[in-house]
């Protein structure tokens, strides 16, 4: 197995009293989008500085592209920080070559690689414009253009999708997909469950600054107790495996309809199987995926339950 | 270094590419111009017309002749110390203007008259004026004798002759030479000397004092001179009573020594002290600005994931002090050139401050001198920079530092040019943040080699512990967001890890 692109080994970070990072260890693996979930103040932007070398661990150890992190890193890595801010009296096209310059690549290849993408981001027309005659939309795309300027091995994106409107959210979900499928291992911290949702192959879910999960979608689902709406002549209550069974409406005289929960690994064949060999009569038997957005309130709500 | 590079080449265009940067680079030369222009065309006309109306018929030609004589010694000064300024001695060594001194002597003045006057002395040295001079002309009188006009009656006493004058002393009286504004009319009565006369003496309103005071003295001169001889003495001997005058000899340093050379040579230097007070003033708020505008639209971020803190700290500096010697170098060529095209008093005046800086190792501890102080000041504005969100949080930390930059200064600019060893100078020569202008302002007087080498260690020291300490604060203040207080500013200066 290839070495991890980031890995975090017992990473703590204080700031005075408080600790924003508490003992994370995570790892990426090469290829594919990893989500960073968490809410506010969970961790996640000083988890990205300090894979950026921005900030230093207070404790713990982190490699990135196979060494301590370090600005020897940023001709691989494409950044998009959360505030998003450019050179207003800069042109398009001076700020996007700025950046591939900074990211070390000569002045020529970063003119040739800023054109493309202005290219490719429809932004052509606008390489002379100064950024302060942007829209905001257009701004935040150049932005991206910074980031992607150096076809980076990694791409770390804070909250990529804040203050962006629909069609852009769009946009920038193609241009981190074709990222991706390049093969860019795109990394980005998101507190909106839709777009994890959409873009994820592995995650990362943060709360207080600790590690509350890690892994795929799936294994993120699974970790929750299923759910099913099911249909039937009595209260499901007491079937095996059933913790909990709320009356809905119901459908039609003499079928009751019930939003069931099933205890902690339980599996929704074992009910199903119980309730045909019991005799138990069923109209309908739904099982219910649980949502991202579930699984996000399950484990940083547990975590705000133990905490308080 | 090429992160560093690049952040300073950013810098550097960003600002070169403003208006207000080209505006204040323009400043400096066009105001010189401009006030070059006002000072040689537009400045007020020096000379003034004057009527006397002399019924006595004894008083005018003495005036008359003494205002000449009075005009006659003035151009004998200022043609000696041409003569001695372009070596034109040997063009007739036994002429007055030959010899410096020669306007103090009155014989020497009339010889100096009776030979052509400032005229001919003129005429007889210009051909022999070296190219690259300046230009040598007439020096302007000052006084000029005009009749009264035709239409003002004479004859009919003091009054009518005011009466008749009044309107005329409101405009300029013209004479062959130009015309020149009425300073003032007189009218001496017949009986003049007699107890109870009194010459009378009408002004425009904007009377020429010098004027006043000489007319004064040649009637009180004429006067005392007619009772000497009313009162027995012999014409001759009240005239050399009258004429003499208490012999002195005046002893003064060669040219290029003394007291006043102090401020002749200190002219560059201190103009180099407020170029770099201006300079580091102008574009430490312009790097101000530019931090507070990547500080508070969070773009930092971004460029903190590609260079170092200190990278981009070392690259601002740079790039800002290329702006501030690009500023310096242009005012400076303007300088130059305006002095040497023009020849004039401005040349005059540099000469000399220029040949007090005479050795390659005074230029270079100039030089050490002007960039130091340049980076002290800037770091001061970048550390102000990376506290503020906004140009207001700015001002209410730069209010109180630029105060304690200016202020003793200026101070000690006013103390420099009376001489090297003022207290206050001595002082602030040995206080670092200070030292960069104290020795500027000194150095074209003379500064001992000891305390050159001595100030700069101490200023290379303080530098070095500057940039660590308001170097962590730029490091711990870049992400950050508000205005920090005091406390937390000092305990980010105090911790080494701050910002990390």
């Amino acid at each position: 197995m290839s070495e991890p692109v980031i890995s975090f080994e017992r990473v703590t970070k204080r700031f005075g009293d408080l600790t924003a990072v508490d003992e994370l260890s995570f790892a990426v693996p090469a290829g594919g989008i990893f989500g960073f979930l968490g809410g506010n103040g969970a961790g996640k932007t000083t988890s990205l500085r300090m894979a950026l070398d921005i900030l230093a661990p207070t404790s713990g150890a982190i490699r990135v592209l196979g060494a301590a992190p370090s600005r020897e890193n940023a001709a691989a890595i494409g950044f998009l920080p959360e505030e998003r801010g450019l050179y207003r009296r800069m042109t398009v096209l001076d700020t996007i070559v700025y950046f591939a310059r900074l990211k070390r690549m000569e002045a020529g290849a970063a003119r040739k690689a800023a054109l493309q993408l202005l290219e490719r981001l429809d932004l052509a027309d606008r390489a002379k414009t100064p950024v302060v005659k942007l829209s905001k939309g257009l701004a935040q795309k150049v932005q991206v253009a910074t980031a992607l300027v150096n076809s980076p091995r990694l791409l770390l994106l804070d909250e990529p999708f804040s203050g962006l409107d629909p069609v852009n959210q769009g946009v920038l979900e193609e241009l981190v997909s074709e990222a991706a499928q390049g093969g860019a291992t795109v990394i980005f911290s998101t507190h909106v469950m839709q777009h994890a949702e959409r873009l994820c192959d592995r995650l990362l879910l943060l709360a207080k600054g600790r590690k509350a999960f890690e892994g795929t979608q799936e294994e993120a689902r699974q970790a929750l107790p299923s759910r099913l709406t099911l249909t039937a002549r009595s209260d499901p209550a007491a079937l095996p495996g059933v913790a909990e069974a709320i009356e809905l409406a119901s459908p039609e005289p003499g079928w009751r309809s019930f939003d069931v929960k099933l205890q902690p690994g339980m599996i929704p064949g074992s009910v199903l199987e119980h309730c045909t060999t019991h005799a138990f009569p069923l109209r309908e038997f739904n099982v219910r995926a649980p949502s991202l957005h579930e699984v996000f309130i399950h484990f940083v709500g547990a975590e705000k339950e133990t905490a308080s | 270094m090429r992160a560093v590079l690049l952040v300073a080449a950013r810098e550097f265009r960003q600002v070169i590419g403003t208006r207000g940067f080209w505006v204040m680079l323009l400043v400096v030369p066009l105001a010189l111009a401009v006030s070059g222009f006002a000072s040689s065309k537009l400045a007020p006309q020096r000379t003034s017309a004057y009527t006397i109306v002399d019924k006595s018929g004894r008083f005018a030609p003495e005036i008359d002749r003494r205002l000449e004589l009075g005009y006659q010694q003035n151009a004998l000064h200022r043609i000696s110390e041409y003569v001695a300024r372009w070596n034109l001695a040997a063009v007739d060594p036994q002429a007055p203007w030959a010899n410096p001194q020669a306007w103090l002597s009155d014989s020497e003045v009339e010889r100096f008259a009776a030979s052509g006057g400032a005229e001919g002395a003129v005429a007889r040295l210009r051909p022999h004026v070296p190219p690259g001079a300046a230009k040598l002309e007439v020096p302007e009188r000052y006084f000029i004798a005009v009749p009264p006009p035709a239409a003002v009656q004479t004859d009919k006493g003091p009054e009518a002759f005011g009466e008749g004058i009044a309107a005329t002393l409101q405009t300029d009286a013209v004479t062959p030479k130009g015309k020149f504004p009425y300073a003032l009319a007189v009218y001496i009565p017949q009986n003049y000397g007699q107890p109870g006369a009194t010459a009378r003496i009408w002004t425009s309103g904007r009377p020429d004092t010098g004027l006043l005071g000489e007319l004064r003295d040649d009637l009180t001169s004429a006067l005392r001179r007619q009772m000497l001889e009313r009162s027995g003495m012999p014409a001759e001997a009240a005239a050399q009573v009258q004429a003499s005058v208490a012999p002195i000899a005046v002893s003064e340093p060669p040219p290029g020594k003394g007291r006043s050379v102090i401020a002749t040579r200190s002219i560059v230097p201190i103009a180099l002290v407020y170029l770099l007070m201006l300079t580091a003033i102008t574009t430490g708020s312009m790097m101000l600005q530019g931090l507070v505008e990547e500080r508070s639209n969070k773009l930092i971020e971004s460029v903190l994931a590609c260079i170092k803190p200190d990278a981009l700290m070392q690259g601002k500096l740079l790039g800002l002090g290329a702006v501030g010697m690009a500023i310096i170098a242009v005012w400076a060529g303007c300088a130059a050139g305006a002095a040497f095209a023009f020849h004039g008093v401005t040349a005059d005046i540099l000469r000399p401050s220029l040949e007090a800086i005479d050795s390659g190792w005074l230029v270079l501890a100039m030089l050490f001198y002007f960039v130091s102080g340049y980076l002290i000041l800037s770091i001061v504005f970048l550390a102000i920079g990376s506290v503020s969100d906004s140009i207001q949080d700015a001002q209410s930390y730069l209010s109180p530092v630029l105060m304690l930059v200016m202020i003793p200064v200026i101070i000690m600019m006013q103390a420099a040019l009376r001489g090297p060893d003022e207290l206050i100078v001595q002082v602030l020569s040995w206080i670092p943040f200070y030292t960069p202008f104290a020795m500027l302002a000194r150095l074209g007087t003379g500064v001992s080699w000891p305390e050159i080498a001595g100030t700069s260690v101490l200023l290379l020291v303080f530098m070095a512990i500057e940039l660590v300490f308001l170097g962590r604060l730029f490091r711990a203040s870049l992400l950050g967001a508000g205005k920090p207080a005091w406390r937390e500013i000092f305990a980010k200066i105090r911790s080494p890890e701050a910002g990390r």
